[in-house]
């Protein structure tokens, strides 16, 4: 592909009836904007500003959980062994090709590869679906059974010598709480981009919301990437 | 990026750069750094957990004991490593307007000074223990006198011994701990409400919080009323 000529119909609505174009070639940026080129740098600044505060954002928590370990170093110690490293290397491995395969799917919209973008955005959601699935079935359900609960709901009766171990469960449930959180409305935004995709809404002119959304998600996999190290590999 | 303000024809001759071609200004990554950077990612994953194994195996073969401190700064410097590839290829960041980057990098610094100060607060919170057991002794550091006398009772008692002591110089002191209902006030409830945030001295109380604790169990005593004697016994 050599140029994409945004062309006349760059910064003006056409015809209703009389274009048979695409929606991403139809597309025309808000009036607020010069062109299209200016709306996807404001709609970029915008998604990075909101991944800044995401990652103030859990960054709290990671500053509790530096808080709470520094003062109960035995109680982190403790409480990690509990959780099996295999589970969050194949989370984060799941991450990971998730993230590769949404970089991949805003290439391919920027190619115009409309089958590949859509394979892509189908694998991310099923790749979010199936982290969702292993900390669920694996790790939460497991947890919930043995009383493994933060703070007051904590009921394990095998580590009455660790009298702060409740913390780290706190820590534990309320990072990977939010975080697969964000799991889930990053699948709700790929299932959206899914179905516009179906429409045709996106093409190597016009692709701003696949390159949100892929940011978006990129920070759900960085999150999960310094929580697994935090989490499982303390020893 | 300037905005343009003429209609677009491509105002400017398409160039290939190195990672594939360049498309009205969007860079488009090739397949082929996409692929590096995930077969990156999942090597340094793969490094991460060898280095935790590593460190146990170390620590048991060799019988030593390593610090927490390495095993937070290996995991979060690999860690570090794999954010600043996906940010600067999967996210495009190293494509895209610096103005992007110094958001991104900003905000880190904030994180950085939000968790370095709390860190640093929190791991210092017993450096200055022994230092203030030696010298904060009522009186001094005692230096002066034997048999564990302050030197202001010491001074007293020399002044005495000497002849020199003068009843009427004596003041009539309240013990060292005055408080405002000792100087007259009298309030009408608790001063504090109960919060330890006001008060100059913590409730070391149970409150009942950590499971297994009773509220109300001492972990030391509530208030100054049970602690009838000055500081020095």
């Amino acid at each position: 592909m050599a140029t994409i000529d945004l062309g006349k119909h760059g910064a003006h609505p056409p015809g209703p009836s009389s274009d048979d174009r695409p929606y991403h070639e139809r597309y025309h940026a808000a009036h607020h904007f010069v062109d299209r080129e200016h709306e996807f740098d404001a709609v970029k600044m915008g998604v990075w500003l909101f991944l800044g505060t995401e990652v103030l954002l859990f960054s709290g928590m990671f500053v509790a959980y530096a808080v709470f370990r520094m003062m109960h170093p035995e109680a982190f110690l403790s409480g990690s062994s509990h959780l099996e490293v295999k589970w969050g290397l194949l989370n984060t491995f799941v991450l990971l090709l998730s993230s590769y395969t949404v970089a991949a799917a805003v290439r391919h919209a920027q190619t115009g590869n409309q089958k590949w973008l859509r394979i892509n955005l189908v694998f991310t959601f099923f790749a979010g679906l199936a982290f969702l699935l292993i900390k669920f079935i694996f790790e939460y359900w497991k947890k919930y059974n043995e009383g493994l609960l933060p703070g007051k709901f904590y009921s394990y009766p095998y580590s009455a010598d660790v009298p702060f171990e409740p913390l780290w469960w706190a820590i534990y449930w309320g990072a990977t709480g939010i975080h697969a959180s964000h799991v889930i409305v990053g699948m709700a935004l790929f299932a959206w981009l899914y179905v516009r995709s179906r429409k045709q809404h996106f093409g190597p002119g016009h692709y701003n919301a696949v390159e949100g959304v892929g940011l978006y998600w990129h920070i759900v996999d960085i999150v999960w990437i310094f929580l697994f190290p935090m989490l499982y590999l303390i020893h | 990026m300037t905005p343009h303000a003429h209609p677009h024809a491509p105002a400017h001759a398409e160039h290939f750069d190195a990672h594939g071609h360049k498309d009205h200004g969007h860079v488009i990554v090739s397949v082929a750094t996409l692929r590096t950077v995930l077969l990156l990612l999942l090597f340094f994953t793969l490094l991460t957990v060898g280095a935790a194994k590593a460190e146990v195996f170390i620590s048991q073969t060799f019988n030593v004991e390593i610090p927490q401190a390495i095993n937070v700064f290996v995991a979060l410097s690999i860690a570090a490593v794999k954010t600043v590839i996906v940010v600067m290829f999967f996210m495009q960041l190293k494509y895209d307007n610096p103005l992007n980057t110094m958001i991104m990098v900003f905000t880190f610094l904030t994180v950085g000074f939000f968790m370095g100060f709390t860190v640093l607060d929190l791991g210092n919170r017993g450096t200055l223990d022994p230092f203030k057991q030696q010298y904060i002794i009522p009186g001094g550091t005692g230096l002066k006198h034997t048999d564990n006398k302050t030197i202001t009772q010491w001074a007293e008692d020399a002044a005495k011994s000497n002849g020199t002591y003068d009843p009427h110089h004596a003041h009539h002191r309240h013990d060292a701990r005055l408080s405002i209902t000792d100087m007259g006030y009298v309030p009408d409830g608790p001063l504090h409400g109960g919060s330890s945030a006001q008060r100059s001295r913590p409730i070391t109380v149970s409150t009942g919080l950590v499971p297994g604790t009773a509220p109300g169990a001492p972990g030391a005593a509530t208030d100054e009323a049970a602690h009838g004697e000055g500081p020095a016994h």
